[in-house]
């Protein structure tokens, strides 16, 4: 019963503390920045602007070509000069001039000037492909192969879910946990609490649960708002619980080895700019060097990504959950252990 | 009830003790007073009797627990009192003391009563940061009391308080004691501890210098003295007379057959004074005596 009202305690202080309602804010304003600001993909559509000066056959058969498929982004000019003045409105934009001369077909590729010389040779490819496909009747000599035909793939904006997930509601437990010891510590509570039968584990378990409940609101605010039913929210919900508290236990850990905020919020910061680096890996995949695989962020962020997909990898998200589980149990019993001996110095 | 024997503590973990050698007991219901000035080692020995510090080196019992391995149901029959009030600012008085009230095994005293007690029932769901220090300070000291303690253990219970409420806490802390609770008073307050006190332990640097009763101290460390005013002529006269020197005695025998005498009365050695005399330094008293 006492570590009910140890939580409920520190409910009610958390409540009214700015802390509490850190994490929450936090989510809100990543919830409105992916709503309103970042696009459901980052591929931008890159804007063709065309000049033909052919004659009517090849106008007629460059027209064919094009089709229905492409009309928004390709937008045909009258003149050289209007091509480049429209250019010159849109930067993202690249024009290409198709005329005749010494009875040859020239294609020339207008560009904005800041284009690497890759963009360039692929841009060129591109077009040079697709009219050759298209005018000169060789698609057949051109076959795609696509491996892991399996993969589902995110949009860009739900890729963003994990990341925010792991960094913003499992690991957020890290510095909030701190600050809440080293107020108590500071205010002399701990002391207080320290001369009655309540145990040193009911103490610390109270303020993980908070961070839990808060850890809980955030994580369901966000797949709530910007996922809606299309995820699986018993996978989700026992991942959520799992890494919270391990993100939890760990601050415990951490903030046992200082006896001011100020001392340990160095380290919680390193540790927690060190388990960002997982997101490089997450959007890189073929960036994942073995150290970075070791960061407990990594695991957490691709467990979060499988409770997105329509057919989740069961086992490696229970699998994650359950190891974090026992990790929490052990960085829980340490840091029980050592603020035993230094919590009342 | 409290048996200590060679107690050491080093916070540096080295040969600079906070506490030497200390070595003293407290039979059940005395009220006994740990004298020093700050720095002495009152508050590292309060804090290893209270487990609030490690045993070190010494054997330390309270209410029948060894504190080399105290258990946590020791706390159920202890109450302590901090000299820096320190309750949850976020909440109100009744809250803080309804959640402590909750983490003892054993019956409490209603925490409206333990309000009344301290003159602030009437703000009793007020937020404690409106409180005032002293306000806060009764209130800490109130929460010692919930649980009933057998051994209570109060550090400054008076400073900073205004006398009238200064008087009240000591009037409760004497009711306790006639109820049987034991009580130890860490103090720099001379006067409170001569007031309530059965016996005292002069700490200074770490060591107990001295252990025993203000009476008998001021027995054994006084002079006796009689102070008198009276009228020679038209002249106020002011004088001082031994009770023990001869000489003494028959010249205040002459002043009080005269009987031109305005003011008499006994000067005993206060504590403090004592205090000086055992250990050759003061106390840093600077608070108005209450």
């Amino acid at each position: 019963m006492r570590l009910l009202y140890n939580f409920l305690k520190d409910m009610r202080l958390s409540s009214k503390s700015f802390y509490f309602y850190l994490e929450i804010g936090f989510t809100v304003i990543i919830i409105a920045v992916l709503l309103f600001v970042v696009p459901e993909n980052f591929e931008t559509n890159l804007s063709i602007y065309l000049h033909l000066d052919v004659d009517d056959g090849l106008y007629t058969e460059i027209m064919e070509t094009l089709g229905d498929n492409s009309t928004d982004e390709i937008t045909i000019v009258d003149t050289r000069e209007s091509l480049e003045e429209s250019m010159a409105e849109n930067r993202s934009s690249v024009g290409l001039s198709i005329y005749r001369e010494n009875n040859q077909t020239v294609y020339n590729f207008v560009l904005q000037g800041y284009e690497e010389e890759k963009f360039k040779n692929i841009i060129k490819t591109t077009v040079e492909t697709a009219f050759a496909n298209e005018m000169f009747g060789d698609t057949d000599n051109i076959t795609i192969t696509t491996l892991n035909q399996g993969v589902e793939k995110l949009s860009d904006r739900t890729n963003m879910i994990p990341i925010i997930l792991t960094m913003n509601v499992s690991f957020m437990g890290l510095f909030i946990i701190a600050s809440y010891i080293f107020l108590d510590k500071e205010e002399g509570t701990i002391k207080a609490l320290a001369v009655t039968p309540n145990r040193m584990w009911e103490y610390l378990l109270g303020k993980m649960g908070v961070l839990l409940v808060s850890g809980i609101i955030s994580g369901f605010l966000l797949m709530v708002v910007m996922v809606g039913t299309k995820a699986n929210y018993l996978h989700f919900s026992i991942l959520l619980i799992s890494t919270s508290l391990f993100g939890s236990a760990l601050g415990l850990f951490v903030s046992s080895f200082f006896d001011t905020m100020t001392k340990a919020m160095g380290w919680l910061f390193m540790i927690i700019i060190i388990f960002a680096l997982a997101a490089t890996s997450y959007f890189t995949p073929s960036f994942s060097p073995m150290i970075i695989k070791f960061l407990p962020s990594y695991p957490i962020m691709f467990a979060f990504r499988e409770v997105l997909l329509n057919n989740p990898d069961i086992i490696y998200i229970y699998t994650t959950a359950i190891g974090f589980g026992i990790a929490t149990v052990f960085l829980f019993v340490a840091a029980n252990y050592r603020f035993k001996k230094t919590l009342t110095i | 009830m409290i048996t200590v024997k060679n107690l050491y503590h080093s916070y540096t973990k080295d040969d600079r003790y906070a506490v030497k050698d200390v070595t003293f007991e407290i039979e059940k219901g005395e009220v006994f007073g740990f004298l020093g000035p700050s720095g002495a080692g009152k508050s590292t020995t309060q804090g290893i009797l209270t487990g609030l510090l490690q045993l070190q080196q010494g054997d330390v019992n309270v209410v029948g627990y060894d504190m080399r391995k105290p258990s946590r149901d020791m706390f159920n029959k202890i109450g302590v009192s901090f000299e820096q009030s320190n309750v949850y600012n976020k909440l109100s008085a009744l809250e803080n003391l309804d959640f402590y009230k909750k983490l003892f095994d054993v019956p409490t005293i209603d925490s409206m009563f333990l309000l009344k007690i301290a003159g602030l029932e009437h703000v009793a769901n007020k937020k404690t940061s409106e409180f005032s220090k002293g306000m806060k300070h009764r209130l800490t000291f109130v929460r010692s009391m919930l649980n009933n303690p057998e051994a209570w253990f109060l550090d400054e219970p008076t400073t900073g308080l205004d006398p009238a409420i200064a008087n009240q806490i000591k009037d409760i802390i004497k009711e306790k004691n006639q109820e049987g609770t034991t009580v130890f008073l860490s103090t720099h307050n001379m006067y409170v501890a001569d007031e309530l006190c059965h016996r005292v332990a002069f700490i200074i640097d770490g060591e107990i210098k001295l252990i025993d009763s203000p009476r008998n101290l001021k027995l054994q460390y006084g002079e006796k003295l009689v102070a008198v005013e009276y009228k020679l002529g038209d002249e106020l006269k002011k004088e001082s007379f031994s009770l023990i020197d001869e000489k003494d005695r028959s010249r205040l025998n002459d002043i009080i057959n005269q009987g031109n005498i305005e003011l008499m009365h006994t000067k005993e050695a206060t504590l403090e004074e004592i205090f000086i005399k055992v250990t050759g330094r003061g106390l840093q008293y600077n608070e108005t005596s209450v």
